[in-house]
């Protein structure tokens, strides 16, 4: 493996974050070629955490830009300071300044308030930049986006044209709600992230969950697999992994039961058909599946998982 | 990997065309940024490169299995495992262009076999070739559609998005101009100014059965399409029975009876069988990115007797549901007395329907109008 990529995998390691090789890779030729990096993958699978990683790994600032519909460039570059700028001009209001030099100065940098867009370019480091949940926003600010990801420069009336002093390495992820335009995907590198596998999640429970034994990590691990070949309306993912082991944790469980499951299944399902399928058709298969995973000889990884999955399992 | 940086750049080159013929966007500049990645990784480790590459050149999920192909039959005519080192300089692969070949037939093969089996009414696997004439329509009814479906498009048209209506009950202030104004009259605002709300037209996507089962009501459903395609500007017509035909453009004719001629013309497969959930399979991969957007409202008409793979259909379903901002189902069928949307692929549909309506008469006609205000999730 490149130095660097082992290097990026060990600190990504280091920072809590259980990274396969194709994430470091990409990690690491986003850095390399200074390319933004669009990461896709159910919810819950790690995107953001990457960014936020990255961040830390490079020792860089993060700047985060939330996305929403009808998010605009106001709200994601820059606006003016009307407060200040309304005191500023009582201020001066019997002043001898002529009006031009009053507005000049209103309309200066110090009254101008940063969004995180902008904030980016003029960083005087080059910090990590998250656009999360890329695909919530329209197509006039994806249009946006895409020409300050070229240009990396923005031109606000007033002062004129800003060009980055340092540009910033960029992560953008998306849950695929809306398909993102093709201008902007060709701009980027991509990675996909998937559900964990067995092992990884093991890993990952293990490592992040304080207070967790053995055995109640491979239960959770393996229960988790199983519970995603459901078809449910919204896949737990790794995060609900985590905030389930530590409310199994909270409540005093040492092992898997039905009656813990019961108690904790509004961590896991977040939808109500969901958590009725889960209790109603679903239970019973996934708790004999824990026990016969059980059963099998260890060390366990995901062909266990899916020869008992294949077993015990509703089709 | 491999001995000159020339033979490199030549693959690499070679290899990025070979994607594009599969359909990935690749371009010179992917194939640069290629190069450059496989600059900056260990090149004689060929996971590596694997997955260098496979960043720079993928773009969205559905590219990963192509990549994944495309590379080993590129990079790799078959190496035992852990043999990395000398390759033979790849050959351009012939592709296969029967690839398909076995899943279609099998495909077709259980198609024929539960024909036998169930007695769904006008439905044929086989394509009927039927050329329509729609010369027969009567005029009164005509302008009745005409000018209802006038009405409904410019109320869609003009409907203010969510985000402007949000603020309807003050104008969004503009405050930039506002500060602007006032520093003529020393600070003292006295005027307001305001920003306009955009207005944002509603996109729509017709999805039009035209199988044998829905013969009855397709004079309907062209007179509303025709209607509906002039009065607004971003209405998206396809047509479906076995395959899916776009006939936005031939319904762009401004007269109708020529209009629908060229329709008959484009779709050879009019009043056909029915395979819903295959065509809007099609439909999502071929024109979803383009179309589908959450202003989007997707209006599928049909009767739902659908023979294909009933799990194709609801996965469909499942996505045009989540990617476009409402779906809205029309079935005829919902007209008439104690009908109840029982058969399969009515049933698996029915979850990812926003409104499910008649368009029987011009009665419903009409009253799908309030169903096309797009609100959103």
């Amino acid at each position: 493996m490149h130095p660097e990529i082992a290097r990026i995998q060990s600190m990504l390691d280091g920072e809590g974050y259980v990274a396969d090789e194709a994430l470091a890779t990409s990690v690491y030729l986003a850095i390399q070629l200074r390319k933004p990096l669009l990461i896709e993958g159910g919810a819950g699978v790690g995107k953001t955490e990457v960014a936020k990683v990255m961040a830390r790994a490079l020792d860089a600032d993060l700047i985060r830009l939330q996305c929403y519909e009808g998010l605009d460039a106001t709200t994601s570059l820059y606006e003016w300071n009307y407060q200040r700028q309304l005191l500023h001009i009582r201020m001066l209001e019997h002043s001898e300044v002529p009006l031009e030099a009053k507005e000049r100065e209103i309309f200066s940098e110090s009254f101008l308030l940063k969004r995180p867009l902008l904030q980016a370019i003029t960083h005087d480091r080059a910090p990590v930049l998250l656009i999360d949940e890329c695909d919530r926003v329209d197509e006039e600010w994806e249009a946006f986006l895409l020409e300050v990801l070229s240009d990396w420069q923005v031109t606000i009336p007033e002062i004129g044209t800003i060009k980055a002093k340092h540009v910033p390495y960029v992560v953008l992820t998306s849950n695929r709600t809306r398909e993102l335009g093709d201008a902007l995907r060709r701009r980027c590198l991509y990675l996909w992230i998937d559900y964990p596998t067995f092992e990884k999640e093991l890993a990952i429970v293990r490592r992040k969950v304080p207070g967790v034994n053995g055995q109640l990590a491979g239960q959770i691990a393996a229960f988790m697999q199983f519970v995603r070949r459901a078809k449910l309306e919204k896949t737990p993912g790794l995060a609900e992994t985590l905030d389930w082991s530590a409310a199994l944790i909270a409540l005093h469980r040492g092992h898997l039961d039905r009656e813990a499951v019961e108690q904790t299944l509004g961590v896991l399902f977040k939808h109500r058909d969901d958590a009725t399928l889960m209790r109603t058709q679903w239970l019973d298969h996934l708790l004999r599946g824990v026990e016969e995973v059980e059963r099998e000889p260890v060390p366990w990884n995901q062909e266990t998982i899916n020869r008992v999955a294949e077993r015990v399992l509703p089709k | 990997m491999m001995s000159e940086a020339g033979d490199l750049t030549t693959h690499v080159v070679g290899f990025c065309r070979t994607l594009r013929g599969r359909g990935l966007t690749v371009g010179p500049k992917e194939a640069a940024d290629a190069l450059r990645a496989l600059a900056a990784v260990d090149v004689s480790n060929r996971r590596e490169c694997y997955l260098a590459l496979r960043a720079v050149l993928t773009s969205r999920y559905d590219d990963l299995a192509v990549f994944d192909e495309v590379f080993w039959e590129f990079w790799n005519p078959p190496v035992p495992r852990g043999t990395d080192a000398d390759q033979p300089p790849p050959d351009l692969p012939a592709l296969a262009a029967d690839g398909q070949t076995p899943a279609l037939l099998s495909w077709l093969d259980e198609a024929l076999q539960t024909q036998g089996e169930e007695t769904i009414p006008a439905y044929s696997p086989v394509e009927l070739l039927t050329q329509k004439d729609f010369s027969a329509f009567s005029d009164d009814e005509l302008d009745e559609v005409s000018r209802l479906v006038v009405a409904i498009a410019r109320r869609v048209a003009t409907r203010l998005s969510r985000r402007m209506r949000q603020v309807r009950r003050g104008h969004l202030l503009d405050l930039r101009r506002t500060i602007r104004h006032s520093l003529r009259r020393g600070g003292e605002i006295v005027e307001l100014a305001y920003r306009k709300r955009r207005i944002q037209k509603t996109r729509v996507v017709l999805l039009a059965d035209v199988s044998g089962s829905m013969d009855l009501y397709s004079r309907f459903l062209i007179q509303f399409i025709f209607a509906l395609q002039h009065a607004l500007g971003q209405v998206e017509t396809l047509v479906f029975s076995t395959s899916l035909t776009r006939v936005t453009d031939a319904l762009s004719e401004s007269d109708l009876r020529a209009a629908l001629a060229q329709v008959a013309h484009t779709v050879p497969d009019w009043s056909g069988g029915t395979k819903i959930g295959q065509s809007l399979r099609t439909f999502l991969t071929r024109y979803g990115d383009a179309l589908l957007t959450p202003r989007t409202v997707a209006i599928v008409i049909s009767d739902g007797w659908d023979t294909g793979d009933i799990d194709v259909l609801e996965e469909a379903m499942g996505e045009l549901h989540a990617r476009a901002g409402r779906v809205i189902w029309l079935n005829p069928l919902l007209g008439s007395p104690g009908y109840e949307p029982i058969c399969q692929g009515m049933r698996v549909a029915l979850p990812y329907v926003d409104v499910f309506a008649s368009a029987h008469n011009l009665d419903s006609l009409r009253r799908l109008e309030r169903h096309l205000a797009l609100r959103r999730r």
